[in-house]
């Protein structure tokens, strides 16, 4: 039988040289290396240049609303745990307007990985300050927010990890040990990415040489919450990007999320809702409730 | 403009009975019961209610509660009928009071043959037709705690209305028996004490003597357990919410209910993340709901526009209260209407559908999710405080007429045979079929920009053009599909009602009212109310002379919806409206009637 043909790619809608590309190369090559099925794999893009990335590949996408890309994704991997799902927005979108969702999302540790293209503006809008700004760009008056310090201090077994779209060899395998993770049913797997926007704030040539990989500080230990939170505060504070994992949980455990509210059975989204397999359960649920 | 209904009413002055005077018969009767929270108004409310059930009588109770855990002034009040009620009574037959402002609060509904009878612990009343009795000290000495004084009241009640003993004593063992043997124990003694003491208390024993009825084969529940039951048996298996009055037991009835059948109930951090979770749930392939009130539903506003134009099936269930703002999240208003019909910037199709009753809302629950899925439009479930929270006795919810209907839902077999997949492709109805993710062999992309057939971000005019038809002209070509209105009443009639929700039960009332004075009326009750179901409401507005819109709130809303989609018809159009945070009786409605008063 001849495939169904679906949605084709489109080209990229971003300036050339922009950090993303290097996202949206990873992420194919990790899907690839894992050998996620097409149309397994659910995209959802939040709003902003990074937003669109699900565009530009075969895949499942959802173009969400501002903010609301992780809501969207958590909801998509409850209502089906055999999909993988990828969040992927901006700073903006994820430490702005989606904040809230942002910190919720590390409790309810749904199994899917939410990738933020930090470029520390709001490009699509044409260079105004975003929550990861430095003092001084733009006008900003506001110290940025540290989206790793943020993450390390939510008591959670999530996986939490940093890269550069200047290295995006290191970048393919910590997307690759993320979506192990999620696909192993270990929970939420948080990845912020440095992503220069080489037209309102081009950062390459100077991140470079602020990048620290915290594998390589004295007593770097991801299962340990409390080090790493003083690693990197360390590194922050004296002007330094630390990359690299963050955390990776010791604990072997699966997410409690879906195994308990799902079972061991395949989610709602496979169980049958027609009347008649259900009708004596139906019959018993209206007897006793009412 | 019309004013609120008045509540004001005559201070009892007619004298009681005296010892051994026969009983006054009540075929319809209302006790109103009020005291400080805490102090157990829910629980008489509620064995009133089941001792009226087992005597067959039609039950509505409902709460007048403060937006606050302990302490304030409560009051509840329940109604038994044998005729088939759902409203509130006109007027109070008696009043059972913890605390003096009950009294304050309902003498002004007391019936002039009412009574009172209260609970002198903490104060005295001097009104006539009034028997005190020092509940929580009766009670405090043999049972060590006041708490029991609810029941002891409960016991007092029984004798002032002539109940049979066993079946009051077998109310109280039906609700505390899975408590604990000494939960019943304890209530079984406070009864006792209550029967006592208002058995000596002159003019008390058998004043009133309440009708048994034929109204068995119903069960008691309220609007936001029929949304629940409703939306399982639909094939509901995903529902995320935050917390909110008056919607939340729609929320906590399902997560008692949905485990067994594999579904997923989530509380969210906020109404964004609910409503957002649900469009990707449903997005993912399960039918999807979530409920919430005024405030809640402002902030969901975003996602159901997203869900519009991204054409994702979701239910939100609107329980309605006293708005703006915070308002008072714990009374009767509808007045989302006009925000629902004209929901969010922008503009894309949604269906309003209305239940009136709870057995009517378990079966639109079940429609409004197949309506959903096979118009992939957002359907609001519009529901209001009394409907949601009042409790009423119901015909059984038929399992036999349930359906679901998924629509042009793709499966892997169907998906798998077509040569192309467009996941908003254009058709004859404007409804592209639809494949979830994980089908084989193909992919969706959805999204909240204009798009083209593919999901690709277009900004092509003449694809606007087509795209904005496809979506918006599912609100025609739906309508034959859309719950239809429902009518009561003399189809000769010349004076008419319209409405919708839980003005329903009042309208009804005033219809029976009127027909005794001479008045024959007829009412639509419609059960969608946007897209405005013209086709139904035009013709009943050219049968009568004049058509009386009761709804409340203050301006009007669906008045005006009525008018400014069928203005050649304006004339006919009168607004009885009502917004104190109270439900309508039927006597507001009898005296806003032309003639009628």
């Amino acid at each position: 039988m001849t495939p169904t043909v679906s949605a084709k790619p489109v080209p990229p809608i971003w300036c050339p040289g922009c950090g993303d590309f290097s996202v949206l190369a990873a992420v194919k090559k990790a899907a690839a290396n894992l050998k996620i099925a097409t149309h397994d794999l659910v995209l959802v893009g939040g709003i902003g240049c990074s937003g669109s990335i699900h565009n530009f590949l075969e895949v499942n996408g959802i173009h969400a609303l501002h903010g609301r890309l992780l809501a969207q994704a958590v909801g998509v991997k409850l209502a089906n745990p055999q999909l993988t799902v990828v969040a992927a927005g901006g700073d903006g979108d994820g430490y702005a307007i989606g904040m809230g969702h942002f910190i919720h999302a590390f409790k309810k540790n749904a199994s899917i990985l939410y990738l933020v293209m930090n470029n520390e503006t709001y490009g699509l809008t044409k260079g105004q300050a975003s929550p990861t700004s430095q003092l001084g760009y733009e006008g900003n008056v506001e110290p940025p927010f540290h989206s790793i310090l943020t993450a390390l201090s939510i008591p959670a077994p999530n996986f939490i990890a940093r890269t550069f779209s200047g290295d995006p060899k290191s970048m393919t395998a910590i997307l690759e040990e993320a979506l192990r993770f999620n696909r192993a049913g270990r929970g939420f797997a948080f990845v912020e990415d440095l992503s220069p926007c080489v037209t309102y704030n081009d950062t390459y040539k100077l991140w470079r040489e602020k990048i620290v990989d915290v594998a390589t500080l004295p007593g770097y230990d991801p299962a340990d919450r409390k080090t790493m939170f003083r690693l990197c505060l360390e590194q922050v504070e004296a002007g330094r990007l630390p990359v690299g994992v963050m955390h990776r949980p010791r604990e072997t455990t699966r997410d409690g999320l879906e195994v308990k509210l799902v079972g061991e059975r395949l989610g709602p989204v496979r169980t049958d809702i027609r009347i008649e397999p259900n009708l004596a359960a139906y019959e018993k649920l209206l007897a006793s409730a009412t | 403009m019309t004013s609120p209904a008045a509540r004001v009413g005559p201070i009892p002055t007619e004298s009681g009975p005296a010892s051994g005077a026969p009983p006054r018969e009540l075929a319809d009767v209302s006790v109103m019961i009020g005291g400080q929270g805490g102090d157990g108004t829910l629980t008489v409310t509620d064995l009133l209610a089941r001792y009226f059930r087992k005597r067959g009588l039609y039950v509505y109770a409902s709460r007048n509660v403060l937006s606050r855990i302990r302490g304030g002034h409560a009051d509840a009040s329940v109604r038994g009928c044998r005729d088939p009620v759902s409203a509130v009574k006109n007027q109070v037959d008696v009043i059972v009071a913890f605390d003096q402002q009950a009294i304050e609060i309902g003498q002004h509904e007391l019936a002039p043959h009412g009574f009172i009878l209260y609970d002198s612990t903490t104060f005295h009343s001097d009104l006539p037709n009034s028997a005190g009795f020092p509940f929580a000290t009766l009670v405090g000495g043999p049972l060590g705690q006041p708490i029991f004084k609810n029941t002891a009241a409960y016991g007092a009640l029984s004798v002032l209305f002539g109940f049979d003993p066993a079946m009051t004593r077998g109310v109280i063992e039906d609700r505390f028996r899975r408590r604990s043997p000494e939960a019943l124990e304890k209530n079984l003694k406070a009864l006792e004490i209550g029967r006592k003491a208002a058995l000596e208390a002159p003019g008390v024993p058998d004043r009133y003597a309440v009708a048994s009825g034929d109204a068995h084969d119903v069960i008691l529940t309220t609007g936001n357990q029929a949304v629940a039951l409703g939306f399982v048996v639909g094939g509901g298996r995903f529902f995320a919410g935050y917390p909110i009055t008056p919607a939340t037991e729609i929320m906590e009835y399902l997560q008692r209910y949905l485990p067994a059948f594999d579904g997923v109930v989530r509380q969210a951090e906020d109404e964004l993340a609910a409503i957002n979770m649900v469009i990707g749930a449903a997005y993912a392939g399960a039918r999807a709901m979530t409920s919430t009130s005024g405030p809640g539903l402002s902030l969901m506003t975003e996602g159901i526009g997203h869900a519009g134009t991204a054409e994702i099936p979701v239910v939100v269930a609107d329980c309605q209260r006293v708005g703006p703002s915070t308002g008072q999240p714990t009374r009767h208003e509808q007045s989302d209407l006009s925000h629902l019909a004209n929901l969010g910037h922008g503009e894309y199709p949604r269906f309003l559908v209305a239940p009136a009753d709870p057995h009517d809302a378990f079966e639109i629950t079940i429609q409004a999710l197949n309506l959903a899925e096979r118009w992939r439009v957002p359907v609001i479930l519009l529901l209001d405080q009394a409907l949601c929270q009042n409790t009423t006795t119901s015909p059984r919810f038929d399992l036999s007429k349930a359906l679901v209907d998924r629509g042009k839902r793709l499966t892997a077999e169907t998906a798998g045979a077509l040569a192309q997949y467009k996941v908003y492709e254009f058709t004859d109805d404007g409804v592209s079929p639809f494949a979830p993710p994980g089908t084989p062999g193909l992919w969706s992309e959805v999204t909240g920009n204009e798009h083209d057939e593919w999901g690709h971000v277009s900004v092509n005019p003449a694809n606007r053009l087509k795209m904005m038809e496809k979506r918006m002209e599912k609100m025609v070509r739906a309508r034959d599909e859309l719950p239809a209105s429902r009518c009561f009443g003399p189809a000769d009639a010349k004076v008419g009602f319209v409405g919708y929700g839980s003005t329903s039960g009042p309208i009804l009332e005033a219809q029976a009212v009127l027909a005794s004075r001479g008045i024959p009326s007829r009412y639509l009750q419609a059960r969608t109310v946007y897209p405005v179901p013209t086709h139904e409401i035009g013709p009943f507005l050219d049968r009568v002379d004049r058509a009386y819109v009761v709804e409340n709130n203050y301006t009007g809303q669906f008045a005006r919806l009525l008018r400014e989609t069928m203005p050649e018809r304006h004339g006919k159009l009168r607004s009885i409206r009502r917004y104190d945070g109270y439900t309508f009786r039927a006597v507001d409605i009898v005296s806003n009637v032309e003639g009628a008063a």
